[in-house]
């Protein structure tokens, strides 16, 4: 009954946003030039870019699947870099965040964590490029922010939400509660915990990849400037190389998980 | 043989997960070559141009107007007042604007995700029991390419589905919309898919020996038991539709990040970061939003 | 220091002397008050009317009384054995890492994490000997939840004994393990604690494995004792006024 209500009332918001926007199904037939422009595009995703496509390449250019690597290195280093810094001041934040914390200490902390994962990786990059300008660093800080916010949300409701049988047997033997919590309770949570810190780093390497729109040496950076130079077949090479990063780290995540969490 | 030697022995021959261990020795190396094989330079940061450049922004470029020209009035009221006219010239219409399109597009995707995580889930491709070993394999292949077509929605981040969209549809909603509303299409499937399989086996296969078809089984039972979970994973989606709506604008698309990149091309700051500041506050409220959501339909458990 | 204890007014006016070394079973149907007792016990919980006594001493006043006071508390609950009916061990630990955890109470913060990461070679052999008291000395480096129900509440056990426990307390031990199981493992209780001494209280739904290995018996029946005394001379009459089902209970069961 309540769900049909949801679905009912999450159409109506559809319909309104819809509405709203200003939106015409007129809008989804694309411009004479983008037809044509859509049409190329997809006709190249069976044939991506393994050379330049441009038909004037200097000479001291290094090859093209070179720079591919490249950039799928940085994106892949970036991601890393950040991720690292994300549970290193992600995860105390998380386990100060917990119920299990004063309340006088976990709600400063738990506003300070929705102050940090409120704000998109994107829009932090684009401050801190103006605060400090164009580094590497600046990249892995505007990642490193909003992903720690949100691993220590998470981190803290998994905390929460984990069976407290262990953690109460410890106390039970005269345990501090900081030592029932380090040997009964975060042990506990510690697989879940790992699991979604390893696939927050694939959403990692897509903001990586992202970031690259901006300037930073990222698989976004190349994309970009091939779509604007019209050239799509490589544009496939960099989407498909997204593509691969993705499955290979959705399959280990889950090869990992289900010897770990199940 | 001594205890001490026992325990040496017990341990040398402890259960070791190989793959566990070499997965985090890998991690590990990553890590530490990003960090110091010089792609990511700390001491870059320290620079004094960079300081300069930060004492810069903070003292002057991020200071609201308002506060900077003291002769143009100044104080709490004025900056009331530049907060006033940010919110009715560039905020209201962001903030709505982002607001919609999140709304619209995580109901297209939560949409697909619906009809989709039957036919991607392995459940009702199964041989056992659902199926008679000759039409296992096209029932295979239907599931195997809905997981595929998932994968692939979702691995393109939304930001390049909407760069990619915008050139073809041109410059009006669409593009935001249709690229949150793959990308969530894509993970909604994938999580309605595991929502399907995580359901208890035995009443559908009672309903299957009852000789009801598939479809009849996924009316019957796969929606009323799984839709409470998937509304649940809808939310939570909802939530990062928000975050990732308000930065689509920067495509030139209208919402948020629209205003933000044309502050910073004007070079207003205090602006950007007001603008910021409100998306802050919309995507606070998208999670208290979703929030509500959750708790609601727990309750009605 | 030899545990004694005396509670007084569980849930109705039960009065309680349970003598240092004696092995004891606590029976009754569920929802008697076994755990309760049990906890009271233990300190984990305080009677609201009455008191319960350890060595003279009452634990809710501890509670309350000056810090030096608490620190007796937390001194007498980690030399007190508790086996919980659900093992409330840590299921992705190896079983070490669990059985070491017994000793946190007695041992700063910094001892008890090292410990944990890496137990020293004491703590390794002590653990060991432990585990093969308890019969599973082989699966010491094992992940805990790739042991047995069974073997997992002899886990409990070993991390029990590792507290150097002067008493023992267990609850429901075998309530989730097959019969021919649960009897091996009473009987391996009762024999751990006559051998080394200590006080066992053990609450068990099964009257006939309590009667087998307990010379004392303590019959618990909504919250009241109903008999005390020895297994041999309990009377039928007695076993059925334990059991017997009054009107609305049949209407559950």
């Amino acid at each position: 009954m309540r769900r049909g209500l949801v679905l009912v009332a999450l159409l109506v918001c559809g319909l309104a946003a819809f509405l709203a926007l200003g939106l015409g199904f007129g809008d989804l037939v694309p411009r004479p030039g983008g037809l044509k422009l859509a049409g190329e595009f997809l006709g190249a995703a069976w044939r991506p870019a393994l050379d330049y496509q441009a038909d004037f390449v200097p000479q001291n250019a290094p090859a093209f699947l070179s720079v591919a690597l490249a950039a799928l290195r940085k994106t892949l280093l970036f991601a890393a870099a950040a991720m690292s810094l994300s549970l290193l001041i992600g995860t105390p934040l998380g386990l100060l965040g917990s119920a299990l914390v004063p309340a006088r200490v976990r709600l400063p902390v738990r506003v300070l964590i929705a102050l940090m994962r409120s704000v998109h990786e994107l829009l932090w990059a684009v401050v801190l490029l103006a605060a400090l300008g164009m580094s590497s660093l600046t990249a892995v800080i505007a990642i490193a922010i909003p992903f720690s916010g949100t691993l220590a949300k998470v981190f803290s409701e998994l905390l929460d939400e984990a069976p407290t049988t262990a953690y109460r047997a410890l106390r039970g033997t005269g345990a501090t509660p900081l030592q029932a919590f380090l040997g009964g309770l975060l042990p506990v949570a510690a697989p879940d915990m790992g699991a979604y810190a390893f696939y927050r780093f694939e959403c990692a390497v897509r903001s990586s990849a992202v970031l690259g729109f901006f300037g930073f040496p990222t698989i976004g950076y190349y994309l970009k400037r091939s779509f604007e130079n019209l050239h799509y077949r490589e544009v496939w090479t960099w989407l498909y190389m997204i593509v691969l990063l993705v499955l290979v780290l959705e399959w280990w995540s889950a090869h990992l998980r289900r010897r770990f969490v199940a | 043989m001594s205890v001490a030697q026992r325990v040496h022995e017990l341990r040398r021959q402890r259960p070791r997960d190989r793959f566990l261990r070499g997965s985090l020795v890998l991690l590990a190396a990553v890590v530490i070559y990003a960090w110091f094989g010089g792609d990511v330079r700390v001491t870059e940061l320290f620079s004094e141009r960079r300081a300069a450049n930060l004492a810069r922004f903070f003292g002057h470029d991020a200071m609201p107007r308002p506060l900077r020209d003291a002769e143009g009035g100044g104080g709490f009221g004025a900056l009331l007042q530049w907060v006033g006219q940010v919110w009715r010239e560039k905020g209201a219409t962001g903030v709505g604007a982002t607001f919609a399109i999140a709304a619209l597009s995580i109901v297209l995707a939560g949409a697909y995700g619906l009809l989709t995580a039957p036919l991607a889930s392995r459940t009702l491709m199964r041989c056992d029991p659902y199926l008679s070993s000759e039409d296992c394999a096209w029932w295979r292949s239907v599931s195997i390419s809905f997981r595929l077509i998932a994968v692939a929605l979702r691995a393109v981040p939304e930001y390049m589905w909407a760069f990619l969209l915008l050139a073809v549809l041109g410059p009006t909603a669409w593009p935001a919309v249709l690229a949150l509303a793959v990308h969530n299409a894509g993970i909604l499937s994938r999580l309605g898919a595991e929502t399907v399989e995580n359901l208890p086996r035995r009443p559908l296969a009672g309903l299957r020996r009852l000789g009801a078809s598939r479809s009849q089984i996924a009316v019957s039972a796969l929606y009323p038991l799984g839709l409470g979970r998937y509304l649940l994973y809808f939310f939570y989606r909802f939530e990062t539709c928000v975050r990732e709506a308000t930065v689509l604008g920067m495509l030139g698309v209208v919402s948020l990040g629209y205003f933000v990149v044309e502050a910073r091309a004007r070079d207003r700051y205090d602006e950007l970061l007001l603008l910021i500041l409100f998306g802050a506050i919309l995507v606070l409220a998208a999670d208290f939003i979703s929030w509500l959501a959750r708790r609601w339909l727990r309750q009605a458990k | 220091m030899a545990h004694s204890f005396a509670a007084a007014a569980v849930l109705r006016g039960i009065d309680l002397r349970i003598g240092a070394g004696e092995l004891l079973a606590v029976v009754g149907p569920s929802g008697a008050g076994k755990t309760t007792l049990l906890r009271i016990l233990s300190g984990a919980l305080f009677p609201a009317r009455g008191r319960a006594l350890v060595d003279g001493q009452c634990l809710a006043d501890l509670l309350q009384g000056s810090r030096e006071q608490r620190r007796q508390l937390r001194a007498h609950r980690s030399r007190l054995g508790f086996v919980h009916q659900d093992h409330a061990l840590v299921p992705n630990l190896r079983v070490v890492q669990n059985v070491v955890a017994g000793r946190f109470g007695q041992r700063g913060l910094w001892r008890a994490l090292r410990s944990l990461v890496r137990p020293d070679q004491g703590d390794s052999e002590e653990v060991l000997r432990v585990l093969e008291r308890v019969g599973i000395g082989a699966k010491m480096f094992h992940r805990t939840d790739t042991l047995s129900g069974g073997q997992q509440q002899r886990v409990a056990i070993a991390r029990a004994l590792f507290q150097h426990p002067t008493a023992l307390l267990a609850d429901e031990p075998v309530a989730s393990v097959d019969p021919a199981r649960a009897r091996a493992l009473v009987q391996l209780l009762v024999a751990v604690a006559a051998e080394i001494g200590l006080t066992l209280v053990v609450s068990l739904h099964d009257l006939g494995l309590a009667r087998e290995f307990f010379p004392r018996l303590v019959g618990l029946r909504e919250g009241g004792v109903i008999f005390d005394g020895c297994g041999a001379d309990l009377a039928q009459s007695e076993v059925d006024a334990l059991y017997l089902l009054d009107g609305h209970d049949q209407g559950q069961a």
